[in-house]
C-alpha cells in the first residue's frame, strides 16, 4: 500500500507547510515517487486528481520572491477542515436514520456520515421511504445557494445568469428559484430542463434575499388577474384530501362537507382544480367564477365533445 | 467486505483519525464497524502505514504515533488530520436532502433530534432548511401515515377505508402492508389486498381511515419497487386530439403513443384503467381535447355526460 502512505504524506506536507511547495520540493520530501522526471510528473498528477476528486482543496499559488516566477502547491486549512457542527449523539443517529430512510446518493451519504464521526447501526436496504434523485449539477446549485454564488446555464435556448435563492423538490422534480439578472426578476427553473452544464462564480456575489416562496404555489395563484377570494364547497368524502393538500377549511358543515377559501389570480386553473372533484364540489363564490363554471359545462354538454379549438 | 482501493482507504482514514483522537482508546472492531473498514486490514493499515506518516524529514518526532494496546487504539501527534475534511457539495446535498425529506414527512417532530441535527449541519453550509431547500414528498394525513408505517415495520395487517379515485367510490379492505414510499410527490402503500386478492398500490392521501390489526402476515422475502402506473393490456384505450394548449397532457401522463398534428397539437393514445380518471381529464380540457376513438367499453360521449352530471350539481 505504498500509494496510501504517499497520499497521506503528501496531504500532511501540503497542510502543514508555511508557504506553497513546488513539485520538485514535494518529490524530494515525499517517499515513493519515481526518480525519472516524466514518470514522477505522471504519478504526481494522478495523486492530485485523486485528492481533488475526494474534495481535497489543493491550490496552486505563486511563490513569493522567485525569479523567474514559480508556482507551488498547498492545502489551505480554512478550505480543508470541516466546521464541527457539534452534533449530539441522538442528532447524529437521527441523521443516520434519515440517510437510510431517504435514498439520495448512497455513496456520498455514507462518506458524509463517516466525516461526522461514523455510526455503528446496521443499514436496512429495502425499507427506504423514498428516493430523491440527484445529479452533480444539483450539488453545484446547492453550494451556490449556501455560498451565494451566481450560476450560469442555458435555459429555453438562452444563456442565464441567476442569483440562486432556493431549491425545491416537488412532484418528483427539482426546481431552482432565483433572481434572473438578464430578466431582472424572480424566475423558476426545472432542473431537468436545463440541458447542459451549470457553472458557479465566486462566493458572496449577492446579498441574502428575503425568503422566496419558491415554486410552491397552487396553480390558481399563478396568474396576473386581480386577486379574488373564491369559496369551494367540497363533499364529506373528499374533505380529508382537501384538508391535507390545501389546508384548513374556512367552514366545516354538519354533514362533513367543507368550504375552502382561496385567493385566485388564475380563474382557468381554479376551474380545473374544482373539476378534479367532478360532481363532488361546487364553486359558491364569487358569482362570476360560478357562472364561468356553469357556462363552461353547458358548452361541453351542448357540443357533445366535438372539438372546437382543433 | 470488498477490498478497498487506496482512495477509499484514504477517505476512511481521514475520518477515522479525528474520531480515534477524540475518543479514548476505541477497539479495532469498533472502528472497523463504525467506518465500514475491513477489520482484517485495519490493524496493519494503522500499524504499518499510518505509523509511517508524518512530516519531512520523517524523524521519529515528526511521525504520527499509533499506540496499540491489546485491541485498543490511540493516535497522537496527528494535528493536521485532527479534523475531518469538509463535506463535498454532493455529500452536503445528500445529507441535507435526506434530513429535510424525512422532516417534511407528515407527522415528523419539528423540534426533535433530526430537526436539531439538520439545522446544525445546514448552518455550517450556509443553508437554512425550509427557506433555501424544501422537499415535498406529498401530502398525507399524519395519523394515517404513522399507522401504516408502524404496521409495515411490525408486519401487522391494516384495515383501510379507501377512496377509489378511478371509480369514485369508498371501499373497505384488509391489506398486508409491504412498504410505504413516496414517488413523484405522492405517498403510496404497496401491499397485498385481501379484497382484490392481489398486490395493490394505494395512494395514502386517499386512505380515509387506517386501523392496525393484531393479525400478522408473512412478508415476501423481496418486495418490488413501487412503480406507479402499469397499464394492463386489457385496459381500454382512448385516442385524443390535443390542441397546442393541451400538449402538456403528453408530458404529465403516461401516453402509449404520440404524434404531431399539423396545427401544432398532438394525437395521443392513453391506457385508461378507470373511467373517472378520463372523465376528469376531459372535463378539464374541454375544447382543448377531442376523443377520436375509444376501445373497450369507454363511451364515446363521455365528455358530454360527465359535464351534464357536474352541471346538475349547480342546479341549472
Amino acid at each position: 500500500m505504498a500509494k496510501l502512505e504517499r497520499l497521506l504524506n503528501l496531504m500532511a506536507a501540503l497542510l502543514e507547510t508555511e508557504r506553497p511547495l513546488t513539485a520538485d520540493e514535494l518529490k524530494r520530501r515525499i517517499e515513493g515517487y519515481p526518480e525519472a522526471h516524466a514518470s514522477f510528473r505522471r504519478a504526481f498528477e494522478r495523486d492530485k486528481d485523486d485528492l481533488r476528486e475526494m474534495g481535497v482543496p489543493i491550490s496552486l499559488e505563486p511563490l513569493p520572491n522567485t525569479d523567474p516566477p514559480q508556482d507551488g502547491y498547498r492545502i489551505r486549512k480554512a478550505d480543508y477542515y470541516m466546521r464541527d457542527p457539534g452534533l449530539a449523539p441522538d442528532e447524529l443517529a437521527a441523521l443516520h436514520l434519515a440517510a437510510n430512510a431517504i435514498r439520495v446518493d448512497t455513496i456520498a451519504s455514507a462518506e458524509a456520515m463517516r466525516k461526522l464521526g461514523g455510526v455503528s447501526v446496521p443499514t436496512a436496504t429495502d425499507t427506504a421511504l423514498a428516493s430523491v434523485p440527484t445529479d452533480p449539477r444539483l450539488a453545484t446549485l446547492f453550494s451556490a445557494v449556501g455560498q451565494r454564488q451566481v450560476v450560469r446555464f442555458r435555459y429555453k435556448d438562452e444563456d442565464r445568469s441567476v442569483e440562486p435563492w432556493r431549491l425545491d423538490f416537488m412532484r418528483g422534480r427539482w426546481y431552482l428559484s432565483g433572481f434572473d439578472r438578464g430578466r431582472q426578476g424572480e424566475r423558476h427553473y426545472r432542473l431537468d430542463r436545463i440541458p447542459g452544464d451549470i457553472t458557479a462564480g465566486p462566493s458572496g456575489a449577492f446579498e441574502r434575499h428575503a425568503p422566496s416562496t419558491g415554486v410552491r404555489k397552487q396553480p390558481w395563484e399563478l396568474g396576473d388577474q386581480p386577486p379574488r377570494l373564491a369559496r369551494l364547497l367540497i363533499d364529506a368524502d373528499h374533505a380529508s384530501w382537501a384538508r391535507h393538500h390545501i389546508g384548513q377549511p374556512a367552514e366545516e358543515r354538519e354533514d362533513g362537507s367543507v368550504v375552502l377559501e382561496v385567493e385566485v389570480t388564475n380563474a382557468e386553473a381554479f376551474r380545473g382544480f374544482a373539476l378534479t372533484f367532478l360532481e363532488h364540489a361546487e364553486i359558491l363564490d364569487p358569482p362570476d367564477l360560478r357562472q364561468d363554471m356553469i357556462d363552461w359545462l353547458a358548452a361541453l354538454v351542448g357540443q357533445g365533445g366535438t372539438g372546437a379549438r382543433q | 467486505m470488498a477490498r478497498l482501493s487506496a482512495s477509499e482507504k484514504l477517505e476512511r482514514l481521514l475520518s477515522i483519525v479525528p474520531w480515534v483522537v477524540a475518543n479514548n482508546g476505541p477497539t479495532v472492531a469498533e472502528i472497523a464497524e463504525r467506518f465500514d473498514y475491513p477489520e482484517s486490514t485495519l490493524l496493519s493499515d494503522l500499524d504499518e502505514i499510518l505509523f509511517m506518516v508524518g512530516l519531512y524529514p520523517f524523524t521519529p518526532d515528526q511521525l504520527i504515533e499509533v499506540v496499540l494496546d491489546g485491541d485498543q487504539v490511540w493516535i497522537r501527534y496527528a494535528e493536521y488530520f485532527e479534523r475531518p475534511l469538509r463535506l463535498t457539495p454532493a455529500q452536503a446535498l445528500t445529507l441535507v436532502t435526506a434530513g429535510s425529506s424525512l422532516l417534511a414527512a407528515p407527522g415528523a417532530d419539528p423540534d426533535g433530534p433530526l430537526a436539531r441535527g439538520l439545522a446544525k449541519v445546514a448552518s455550517t453550509l450556509g443553508i437554512n432548511p425550509g427557506d433555501d431547500l424544501d422537499i415535498d414528498l406529498g401530502a398525507a394525513d399524519a395519523g394515517v401515515l404513522a399507522t401504516i408505517r408502524h404496521a409495515v415495520d411490525n408486519t401487522v395487517q391494516v384495515e383501510l377505508e379507501y377512496y377509489v379515485y378511478g371509480r369514485d367510490e369508498i371501499t373497505e379492505r384488509v391489506v398486508d402492508p409491504y412498504r410505504v414510499t413516496s414517488d413523484q410527490g405522492e405517498w403510496y402503500l404497496l401491499g397485498y389486498c385481501h379484497r382484490a386478492e392481489g398486490e395493490r398500490l394505494f395512494r395514502v392521501d386517499r386512505i380515509r381511515r387506517a386501523t392496525a390489526l393484531d393479525s400478522g402476515f408473512d412478508r415476501p422475502a423481496s418486495v418490488r419497487d413501487v412503480s406507479v402506473f402499469e397499464p394492463h393490456p386489457d385496459d381500454p384505450r382512448v385516442t385524443l386530439l390535443l390542441s397546442p394548449q393541451a400538449r402538456w397532457v403528453a408530458e404529465a401522463h403516461p401516453v402509449e403513443s404520440v404524434a404531431e398534428l399539423s396545427n401544432g397539437g398532438l394525437r395521443v393514445t392513453l391506457a385508461i384503467s378507470a373511467q373517472a380518471w378520463l372523465e376528469r381529464l376531459l372535463v378539464r380540457l374541454g375544447p382543448d381535447a377531442t376523443v377520436e376513438s375509444t376501445t373497450g367499453d369507454l363511451p364515446e360521449d363521455l365528455l358530454a355526460t360527465t359535464a351534464a352530471r357536474v352541471l346538475a350539481r349547480y342546479q341549472v
